[in-house]
């Protein structure tokens, strides 16, 4: 098949692939989890001292749900990815070792010693399986989970637990150095770029929020939440392609600017920045100054936003935060948007080209009747 | 190089990072442009692509190289844009058309 569109990064290094499929398998463990996610982040928001309607006997529930129910439901759904319910099971229950050991949301953790619990398990019913008599399956599958369960749960507690938790205390402190020396919009020049390849679930559910998590139970908020998720750069950076972007990328910019801002989709302003590479610069700049933005109004999210969409976002944001995570979204917008059309303007020369090919695609695709 | 004939193609999964998100937009679009060839279009993560039941596999050009790994046998057509691609459309007229698709 004709291949029109030029890929702007066709070819895939191994570490690309490796990357990704690593953090894929860590938001692989999250995303199904959101709905509950969600459902913790709405109690907290309402019913925390310095919630919307304040309320100690359902507050009550804040604190289980994030040391518990979220690490165990991430250490199940690992140990799905790996070995289906049992490994679901497994998982589950390693994952309660690794909780108790430590004081803080073990997410990490969870996402450690789920898949390895479940990994070990598939291991031993690989040799046990072919040698179980037949009316035992029953019998040596429940107790073959529950001895290696209960021995993985140890390990979880005397092992991971302490270890992630000496890692976490590392990492939130770092983070800590960074917002309190006013480092942390650097953190756009890694995070803009790695999530046009892909990366941007890797980073926000792998990295960024387990870190928000750990601040979050503590304080009600963190930044950590809004670093990759913010819909401002996107937004700037679509609207610049609407206007002044190469001519076959205008038409679909305008439903791409709802799916993104309003749907929360990043991905499909991803394609648009791979055609035209150096447009990333925009989405650093935006990306910064949104960080920036919040970081100096002292705003946080209560829980990650997921999908990156304003009314995630919204939803998402505690009492007295609107206006400053408003405000960076605002100003990361403007910003992308202002450096975008800048270097689409700047780069136009050779389009005529592309246009030219644009056209052709064009009445290609209305005879295919996909113009739309 | 796997190839198909568009007339034999009876189940889509469009692939993505968690298959939650750009993938079920995609194959909604898709799912109504094929609504009268009786093709059912499905979503999945790239990474249990090879638990899905396929004739065809769609997904984004960044995941492609481990969508071909994940299930190597299959066609794997990449696309560059999630809306109005040609590569999608190309796909679909072919589907009605009956003629060969392969990945290349």
């Amino acid at each position: 098949m004709a291949n029109f569109i030029p890929a702007g990064d066709g070819t895939h290094t191994g570490w690309k692939s490796f990357v990704q499929k690593v953090g894929g398998n860590l938001a692989g463990m999250v995303i199904p989890n959101i709905g509950a996610f969600i459902a913790w982040g709405l109690l907290t928001a309402l019913f925390i001292p310095t919630g919307w309607l304040p309320n100690e006997e359902l507050s009550s529930m804040v604190g289980p749900m994030i040391i518990n129910l979220l690490p165990i439901l991430i250490g199940y759904t690992g140990g799905r990815l790996v070995h289906g319910q049992r490994g679901a099971v497994i998982g589950a229950v390693a994952t309660v070792g690794v909780i108790v050991g430590t004081s803080i949301p073990m997410f990490l953790g969870a996402m450690l010693i789920g898949p390895l619990a479940a990994w070990v398990l598939k291991k031993i019913d690989a040799v046990l399986d072919p040698v179980t008599p037949t009316g035992f399956e029953m019998l040596i599958g429940n107790f073959s989970l529950g001895i290696t369960g209960m021995l993985m749960a140890i390990l979880g507690f005397l092992g991971i637990g302490p270890t992630v938790n000496a890692f976490s205390d590392v990492l939130g402190n770092g983070v800590k150095v960074l917002v309190d020396t006013g480092f942390l919009p650097l953190a756009s020049i890694l995070i803009e770029p790695a999530k046009i390849l892909f990366l941007n679930n890797a980073i926000n559910f792998g990295v960024l929020a387990p870190i928000g998590a750990v601040e979050a139970e503590e304080t009600g908020k963190s930044i950590m939440f809004m670093l990759e998720s913010n819909p401002g750069p996107g937004l700037g950076l679509l609207v610049a392609f609407w206007l002044a972007g190469p001519k076959i990328l205008r038409g679909s910019a305008p439903g791409a600017i709802v799916i993104h801002f309003l749907g929360g989709i990043h991905e499909i302003y991803f394609p648009y920045v791979l055609l035209k590479p150096i447009v990333v610069l925009a989405a650093i700049a935006g990306g910064a100054t949104g960080v920036a933005t919040f970081a100096a109004t002292g705003v946080g999210l209560v829980a990650t936003p997921s999908p990156g969409s304003i009314f995630a976002y919204m939803a998402m944001t505690p009492p007295g935060n609107h206006f400053g995570v408003l405000l960076g979204i605002a100003l990361s917008a403007a910003v992308s948007f202002v450096v975008a059309f800048f270097i689409l303007k700047a780069t136009r020369s050779g389009d005529d080209a592309a246009d030219l090919d644009a056209s052709k695609a064009k009445s290609q695709a209305m005879k295919t009747g996909d113009a739309a | 190089m796997a190839t198909i004939s568009g007339a034999s193609v009876k189940n889509i999964v469009v692939a993505c990072e968690a298959g939650m998100g750009s993938s079920v937009m995609v194959a909604k679009q898709l799912a109504k442009q094929l609504k009268a060839q009786e093709v059912s279009v499905t979503h999945s993560p790239v990474n249990q692509l090879s638990e899905t039941d396929h004739d065809l596999v769609l997904c984004h050009r960044g995941l492609g190289s481990r969508a071909k790994q994940a299930v190597p046998n299959s066609v794997v057509i990449v696309f560059d844009m999630f809306l109005g691609d040609l590569k999608i459309a190309e796909v679909v007229s072919r589907i009605k058309s009956g003629d060969d698709i392969s990945d290349d």
